[in-house]
């Protein structure tokens, strides 16, 4: 086949991964917005949307396998189309990370202790623009983006951290609440790995232009996590 | 004269004076041939004749070519001017094409002339009726607030004006050629424009973003001119959307204010028709609750009514001229019984140098109650509360401050919302309303109103109230 067919199948395979970050990207919105508006039928209507990111995501896994097998893409295309591959399972664990939050809305909706969401939903809105950025910069190579781009997941670093002090507190004083503190703990928790995914995508995005597999998260995992 | 006889002409004058020569000029020099032979009796020499009958017509032939070649060859030129006019107005240079009048050129020539010049002329005026439609169409894209996106069959983005391109931040240059996807970058506005093109109009309304705009968007097929493309018309209705949850928000919080003491006035009263009211201590301490609960709804109505009327702009201002620290001294003065029982010290402090203000003091002194009320209720017992006032540039800032538990930041600029209360469990009783009401006030004075804080350290809070420069002050 003609080179002209293989840019063309890169593009259609680009759009479709753009459409699946937008899926992600609106899940995690809606998720805290569910918590928000304490709506579970808002929560449940985002595990169906799950349902839809996983099979969109097999469905381009596919088609990048499809053109592997029948264009043997060499160089620039093969390292794009790689990175796609790992890309679209990066934005399905946001998915999954929506419904994780989804969860948690379903849980709390009867519960009328209060949830610090003005601050989730900050966290929320940066971890997605950081996600929505970073698919555009993916799609034009810019690699000033990439690192940009993944510096800021220090920011909702910062902000699990306020968050995570604030209800720990909480925690401490109101110990019959451990439970629900917990909960929003996990909300957290989901966000912030949201902003992770990401970094590992701008670490894509450098592979694409540089052909460098770079670690550009300097933060060990485990340290976070702790 | 016609261009068939323009260009034959030469042809048959030519022809003519060849065929008189052999003719006519032929067989009169053959006859003089033979009478001069006949008179001296030598034979007939005709090759001299032939000889000089063959040059005359010779002469003749090339003479008359000559002349039809000169005649023609201006007419080429003239044809040759014309053809590269014709290739100019191909090419869009209509402008440059300005042909000479061809006077002496043959009619059919001339007749071209004027129609090739007529026709630049037209395309010119075309041209110019066009480019200002489309001067007209781009002002009005440009121009309009509404977003507005054309794509055609295979997803291309073909238009987008300024509104989309500021709504989805790319510029059109940017967007042109590039699919719909990587435009819009929505699954929702994808989706829209998939129906739209294989079906009707449709409309949706979305929240898009982590920037959460709130849209209408319109998808509409373009039809059969313009086959295959579909236009997407996004309208902002962020601000809208925003009054409406404003609004929900209100009636709901309106309704909430009013059940609370509601509540405990239905209680108070049943407990005394259960029997209460044959104990005349009981029955006298639930009636003074229940005073105080309707003084509370009745304030709270009257908040609210006093709020509509600012906001409706038909508060009356009594404006007069008056001294900032009479101002000041009628509040302390007026809530100092309130901030001792409170256990709280409240004092002023105001330099006595300060320019007048021009304002209401009735409606000041309500500003000032209201800050002081609060100042009151979220400061422990011990604190204080300090009133003063300073100036800065033509206005006359005043401060109330205290060493209470003061304010989170991110509710600092939303407090004086009417019925925003940064902390419910501990603002009590509050309706909400008396910061909304303090702002408009001062705005009505043409002033500002602000608050800064550290949390569990204290609040200040500001306004300010333009000075009086009367013209013999300097």
């Amino acid at each position: 086949m003609s080179r002209f067919t293989l840019d063309q199948e890169i593009k259609l395979v680009q759009d479709e991964m753009l459409l699946l970050g937008s899926l992600a990207e609106q899940a995690i919105l809606n998720s805290v917005d569910a918590l928000r508006r304490r709506d579970v039928a808002a929560a449940k209507g985002i595990n169906l949307e799950d349902k839809r990111i996983n099979d969109k995501r097999f469905a381009i896994e596919n088609h990048i396998l499809i053109i592997f097998a029948t264009q043997s893409p060499l160089a620039h295309d093969l390292r794009v189309l790689a990175a796609m591959l790992e890309i679209i399972t990066e934005l399905e664990r946001i998915g999954d990370y929506a419904k994780g939050i989804s969860k948690v809305a379903i849980r709390l909706a009867d519960d009328d202790t209060p949830i610090p969401i003005r601050e989730i939903s900050a966290m929320a809105d940066k971890a997605t623009s950081m996600l929505h950025r970073a698919l555009g910069a993916f799609v034009s190579e810019d690699l000033s983006a990439a690192y940009a781009i993944s510096k800021e997941d220090e920011e909702v670093d910062e902000q699990y951290r306020t968050i995570y002090r604030k209800v720990v507190q909480n925690m401490i004083k109101n110990p019959e609440k451990i439970d629900h503190a917990d909960q929003v703990l996990w909300v957290i928790h989901n966000l912030e790995r949201t902003a992770d995914r990401v970094t590992n995508i701008c670490e894509r995005i450098v592979f694409v232009v540089s052909g460098e597999l770079l670690e550009l998260d300097n933060t060990d995992d485990e340290d976070k996590e702790a | 004269m016609r261009i068939h006889t323009r260009i034959a002409k030469p042809f048959i004058t030519t022809l003519v004076l060849v065929l008189a020569v052999w003719l006519i000029a032929l067989p009169l020099l053959e006859k003089s041939a033979y009478q001069k032979a006949s008179a001296t009796g030598e034979p007939v020499d005709l090759s001299l004749v032939h000889n000089a009958a063959f040059l005359i017509s010779l002469t003749g032939l090339v003479i008359g070519l000559y002349i039809s070649l000169l005649h023609t060859s201006r007419y080429v030129d003239d044809l040759k001017t014309l053809t590269r006019a014709a290739e100019e107005l191909g090419e869009g240079k209509y402008q440059e094409i300005n042909l000479a009048p061809m006077q002496n050129s043959l009619l059919e020539i001339r007749e071209l002339r004027e129609a090739l010049q007529k026709t630049a002329e037209q395309i010119g005026d075309q041209f110019t009726a066009i480019s200002k439609e489309r001067a007209m169409l781009s002002a009005v894209l440009g121009q309009m607030t509404d977003g507005l996106l054309i794509a055609d069959q295979n997803g291309r983005v073909r238009l987008l004006n300024r509104a989309a391109e500021k709504l989805f931040a790319i510029e059109e240059k940017e967007a042109l050629d590039r699919s719909i996807v990587e435009v819009v970058r929505h699954h929702r506005l994808v989706e829209l424009w998939e129906d739209t093109r294989n079906g009707p109009a449709k409309t949706i309304t979305m929240e898009i973003g982590s920037m959460h705009k709130y849209l209408q968007v319109v998808g509409i097929p373009l039809g059969e001119e313009l086959t295959g493309r579909s236009m997407l018309l996004f309208q902002d209705l962020t601000q809208t959307h925003r009054l409406e949850v404003i609004r929900r928000d209100f009636v709901s919080n309106i309704s909430h204010e009013l059940r609370t003491p509601m509540a405990g006035l239905k209680a108070l009263s049943e407990t005394l028709l259960d029997g209460a009211l044959e104990d005349p201590t009981v029955a006298r301490s639930f009636v003074v609750r229940m005073d105080s609960e309707v003084d509370n709804l009745i304030q709270m109505v009257n908040e609210l009514l006093e709020l509509s009327r600012i906001e409706a702009g038909y508060l009356i201002f009594d404006f007069l001229q008056i001294e900032p620290c009479m101002l000041i001294q009628k509040a302390v003065d007026r809530m100092m019984l309130q901030a001792e029982r409170a256990g709280l010290t409240l004092s002023s402090n105001c330099p006595t140098d300060l320019p007048s203000v021009f304002a209401d003091p009735e409606r000041i002194a309500q500003v000032f109650i209201n800050l002081i009320h609060n100042a009151i209720k979220f400061t422990q017992k011990g604190g204080w509360i300090q009133v003063s006032a300073y100036q800065d540039g033509q206005m006359v800032v005043f401060k109330v401050s205290d060493n209470g538990i003061g304010i989170a930041k991110k509710d600092l600029t939303r407090i004086f919302e009417r019925f925003y209360k940064a902390d419910r469990a501990r603002s009590g009783g509050g309706t909400g309303l008396g910061l909304s009401i303090c702002r408009h006030v001062v705005e009505a004075h043409g002033g500002k109103i602000w608050a800064e804080s550290v949390e569990n350290s204290g609040s200040d809070f500001y306004f300010s109230i333009p000075a009086v420069y009367l013209e013999n002050h300097n």
